[in-house]
């Protein structure tokens, strides 16, 4: 069976990217909006092994392992940042700190 | 023709966004959500389909890429949407297993795996903590409405038209190489390679066709790949591991000035007896 061109993949990746940001711009939920970001970055990992597999080697998806690092330091401090904010304010809306708006 | 394919696309992107905003938290009908939602994960696939059957030619017709790729299109738009934060998690996970299977079908199998230990089980389990740990009684406005939701689902989705009539359009980009697997792998690169193809082949050991290492699997590539040329990034991220193990340490723990320690201690061998655990 034919396999699908580089191009599918691009814009799947694109899509759930776009998908992640709309999640992130919208939610007023810390945690949902930390979801989002995730949701992103699987996006970015499609696209980074499409490219990978469009140029035959092996460095896309030697990039996208050391995202999945990146994004484990990511969910492990930005959770951390979420528990600090909702003890501090008992709420997790965004909105409370938009006094750091300046 | 082209064009045209084009502004199809668009309109397909325009109607996955109209789906987005109306199935965003906000005081409508459950119907309304349920409607939007599938309007829009159908118009985003639909316009993979339109890419794949008008623009990239007749040959992409693999079931199973617009299976799970429509599932990770619907779960993700159900993470982004959803009302409750818990259900958000779980849609989360959904859309790590069908990235996963695509991955698989981009022949990045250690990778597929990869993900599914690190996010489905590691990140999960940690999301999943932190929403039980800042769990609010019942639902909150904070959950059922949304953030300038017009203007975030504007920004998303001219994002992603833009990268899809990006390619869409061969006149500004040119048709993109195609990379079929089995075939090119074995052979030269094709005329399409560019420069830094022709770099990187003479860089080492971790081009693919070069080496012809087919017998080997992707895990034994990839590994050839992190520790030959990247080892120093290995170092790195263990580092950046370490620092982000310290910060969030740092960051979580509660202060407790000297002397003011909580008197309530309970000592070990009285628990239950005379004194309540908690």
């Amino acid at each position: 069976m034919p396999e699908p061109v580089t191009g599918h993949y691009v814009v799947l990746g694109a899509a759930l990217f776009a998908l992640g940001l709309v999640g992130f711009l919208t939610r007023r939920n810390l945690i949902v909006m930390f979801l989002s970001t995730e949701v992103m970055f699987q996006g970015v990992i499609v696209t980074l092994v499409a490219f990978a597999r469009l140029h035959h080697h092996l460095e896309g998806q030697t990039f996208a392992l050391f995202l999945l690092v990146v994004a484990a330091v990511e969910a492990a401090l930005g959770l951390g940042l979420v528990v600090l904010l909702y003890r501090r304010k008992g709420t997790l809306d965004a909105e409370a700190w938009a006094a750091m708006n300046g | 023709l082209n064009h045209t394919v084009a502004y199809l696309l668009y309109a397909l992107f325009a109607l996955g966004g109209a789906g987005v905003y109306l199935s965003l938290p906000q005081a409508r009908e459950r119907s309304t959500r349920v409607a939007g939602l599938i309007l829009g994960a159908a118009a985003i696939i639909g316009g993979l389909m339109l890419l794949g059957a008008r623009v990239m030619g007749p040959s992409s017709t693999n079931v199973f890429f617009y299976v799970f790729a429509g599932l990770a299109v619907f779960t993700a738009a159900r993470v982004a949407t959803h009302r409750k934060p818990v259900y958000s998690a779980v849609y989360f996970v959904a859309v790590v297993v069908s990235v996963a299977a695509l991955l698989i079908l981009e022949e990045a199998q250690f990778l597929a795996i990869a993900l599914i230990i690190i996010y489905a089980g590691a990140i999960l389990v940690t999301y999943a903590f932190v929403i039980m740990l800042a769990q609010q009684a019942g639902e909150s406005v904070v959950d059922t409405r949304a953030r300038e939701p017009f203007v975030g689902v504007l920004i998303g989705f001219v994002a992603m038209a833009a990268i899809a009539g990006r390619i869409a359009d061969p006149n500004r980009l040119g048709p993109l190489p195609e990379a079929d697997s089995a075939v090119t792998r074995a052979s030269d690169s094709g005329p399409s390679m560019g420069a830094a193809d022709a770099e990187s082949t003479s860089a080492g050991a971790h081009v693919v066709s070069e080496l012809g290492l087919t017998d080997e699997g992707n895990t034994v590539r990839i590994g050839r790949s992190v520790m030959g040329p990247y080892v120093v990034v290995v170092q790195l991220a263990g580092v950046l591991l370490l620092v982000a193990l310290i910060g969030a340490m740092a960051l979580v723990r509660r202060r407790v000035p000297p002397g003011e320690l909580p008197e309530e201690r309970i000592e070990i061998g009285r628990v239950g007896k005379t004194v309540p655990p908690f």
